[in-house]
């Protein structure tokens, strides 16, 4: 299944960067796969839409702030569970899921499987290149969900290898 | 005073909040705009070396990575005493076009367009590029896609990586244009101009040919006389890339044009205790508080202000459309130009006009014989040890001044950003706004919010700069207080 992986944020920005550290391991574990694709992308509107176009999955990671969220949890999300504003100000090319409703509108040939790992973020207004402790700790977590969840435990064994 | 605050919790690309201050009668009494402090960029810069510059300064913004790519590069010239070749030059500025086209095509159908071609007073759901779609039609969102797409991938031609360019390097740019890239590039120049004009007849369809979108453009509440600021070229046409920055009074007399590396002597910065973005105004007619007017240091860096502070437009198809936007909007001729445009709502028709200049030179950039030169780079000799470079990014003058030690490596750095210009401006506009709907603690009128918001939309700010992080709460919250801190009144826009 063709798949593409992409890691959203600002590599900058503390623990903004957390989805794209992500996807630089699982770029390197899975560099022998040619049916999976790592990217990386600062936001989420419609370009995000656009780069999943031609894809039969996504999967995409990323910072997120709730409501009395603990930082370092992971939530496993479906474009639908985000809960969109569609009309506020501090935006530039509108929300994902108007965007997936977009391109589905116009045809455009979108994953029908789209998972969204979301990393609970502690620091995302401070330039750094460092993730905050208990982001850091979510990164090899979120990293072996994606491998089990595109079936390839055993790449994952061999990566965790290599690095030691 | 009582608070009303409008706050938007998180957004996929940064949050604000806008906090409205009532008096003891209940009528807004000020109103501010505040945004996430991002903290320690200048630390974050300083120790590195000064050639890393344009590809960390791209990363500060997703939403204009172009803008601070092509910005540090020119910063990098400077600070090396060094002169890109001609090809070079001409490379940054195809470059610099086609994001241009791409920026203000998506702010226009996904950001200020909606509120006119799906309407004002539509549901907040409808009013985005998906309301456009089923109200315009399926072909127009076709054509917006394609329109990034296209452009999306002229900027990763030429700027090497489709996200965060990398080929400006101080004395030009890395990746010379091959023949072939150059056809393709003068193909995609030309869908540019087509959709321009298509977007420019659009919005005539829409907005101009409805009198009462034409009355709400020209109503007071949007309505603010300001210094205008903008970079021309020797003529004084509009230049995105290079020239000197002009300023024009309210009246359209030329106020001051000086080289960038001169900002300082001409632009200072107001602290509020209230926020920690700063106000920057003229510092020849000194911070008079956020008031209009000539005796104001007030001014904008928009694309309303840069029409205002150039005497024209340097490509043909655009200059016919300048002339008929003056005409249109009444403006009157001084000292041999036109008298600038107020109204701010108008900001929305000056972009289109400014998509149809971008598409209209990338074109001629595309057709000159010397893009596929091989002369790309002059390579630097000395360390200079201070370099100021600037561009006008879509959203206002961009500026980067950088001073290094003698092994260039940073010991300063300093950004004045598009829309750090316009801080002032911004809260302007939202008070009026305001003012105009809230009496006696009562919203008085219906899509209050949308009118607020489109205050604030037209500049286009570029919160972004902040965070995407994924939104945990509902976007929109208006509060309405008494003295107490009880709720008169709670409106919520949640989905």
């Amino acid at each position: 299944m063709s798949t593409i992986i992409v890691g959203i944020g600002n590599r900058v920005l503390s623990d903004d960067s957390v989805g794209i550290k992500v996807a630089d391991t699982l770029a390197t574990a899975l560099r022998s796969r040619s049916d999976v694709v790592t990217s990386e992308l600062w936001g989420g509107g419609l370009r995000l839409m656009e780069t999943l176009n031609g894809y039969e999955r996504a999967i995409i990671i990323d910072a997120i702030i709730t409501k009395d969220g603990k930082p370092g949890s992971v939530y496993i999300l479906k474009p639908s569970d985000l809960r969109q504003s569609r009309n506020t100000y501090s935006t530039h090319d509108g929300g994902f899921q108007e965007a997936l409703e977009v391109g589905a509108m116009l045809g455009l040939n979108l994953p029908p499987q789209i998972t969204i790992w979301a990393v609970e973020a502690d620091d995302v207004e401070t330039y750094s290149e460092n993730l905050t402790r208990e982001v850091e700790r979510a990164v090899p977590i979120v990293v072996a969900g994606v491998m089990r969840q595109i079936g390839l435990e055993e790449q994952l064994t061999l990566s965790v290898g290599e690095q030691q | 005073m009582k608070r009303v605050t409008i706050n938007p919790i998180t957004r996929l690309e940064g949050h604000g909040k806008i906090d409205i201050f009532l008096d003891e009668e209940g009528n807004v009494a000020n109103t501010y705009f505040q945004v996430p402090e991002l903290r320690g960029f200048e630390q974050f810069c300083v120790g590195r070396p000064a050639e890393d510059m344009p590809v960390i300064t791209s990363r500060i913004c997703g939403v204009c990575p172009e803008a601070h790519h092509m910005a540090s590069s020119k910063a990098l010239d400077r600070l090396f005493g060094v002169e890109p070749t001609a090809a070079a030059k001409k490379i940054r500025e195809l470059f610099y076009m086609a994001f241009f086209v791409t920026d203000h095509t998506t702010h226009f159908y996904a950001l200020g367009g909606p509120d006119f071609i799906v309407g004002p007073d539509a549901a907040p759901g409808e009013r985005n590029l998906l309301g456009v779609v089923k109200k315009a039609g399926l072909d127009v969102g076709k054509q917006v896609i394609a329109c990034r797409a296209r452009n999306h991938h002229v900027i990763e031609i030429l700027g090497g990586r489709g996200i965060h360019p990398v080929a400006g390097v101080p004395g030009g740019w890395s990746r010379h244009v091959s023949a072939a890239e150059r056809a393709e590039i003068e193909t995609i120049a030309t869908q540019n101009v087509e959709f321009a004009l298509f977007t420019l007849k659009l919005f005539d369809q829409i907005v101009l040919s409805n009198p009462a979108y034409l009355d709400l453009i020209m109503s007071d509440v949007y309505h603010h006389q300001t210094y205008s600021m903008g970079t021309v070229d020797e003529q004084n046409r509009l230049n995105f890339y290079d020239g000197k920055i002009r300023i024009v009074d309210p009246k359209g007399r030329e106020f001051v044009k000086y080289e960038t590396a001169d900002y300082a002597q001409h632009i200072a910065e107001r602290v509020e205790p209230w926020t920690y973005l700063k106000f920057p105004y003229l510092k020849k007619i000194g911070w008079k508080g956020f008031v209009d007017g000539v005796e104001s240091g007030v001014y904008t860096a928009t694309p309303l202000s840069r029409l205002n502070a150039a005497d024209r437009l340097a490509t043909p198809l655009a200059q016919e459309h300048f002339e008929r936007f003056y005409q249109t909007l009444g403006a009157k001729t001084v000292e041999g130009r036109h008298e600038p445009v107020h109204y701010r709502l108008a900001t929305h028709w000056a972009r289109l006009i400014e998509l149809l200049y971008a598409a209209e030179r990338m074109q001629e950039l595309a057709r000159d014989p010397e893009i596929t030169s091989p002369d790309i780079r002059q390579i630097p000799q000395n360390i200079a040890g201070e370099g100021v470079g600037s561009v006008e990014a879509p959203r206002g003058t961009l500026i980067h001044h950088y001073v290094s030690d003698e092994k260039a490596v940073l010991t300063k750095v300093n950004l004045v950003v598009g829309t750090t210009n316009n801080h002032a401006a911004i809260s302007m506009s939202i008070r009026k706004a305001a003012e105009k709907f809230i009496r006696g603690f009562e919203v008085v009128e219906e899509g209050f919010l949308n009118r607020v918001e489109m205050a604030f939309r037209l500049y286009d700010p570029c919160l972004s700069c902040a965070t995407h992080t994924l939104p945990g709460e509902m976007p929109l919250i208006v509060n309405i207080r008494n003295h107490q801190g009880e709720s008169l009144q709670s409106l919520r826009r949640d989905r």
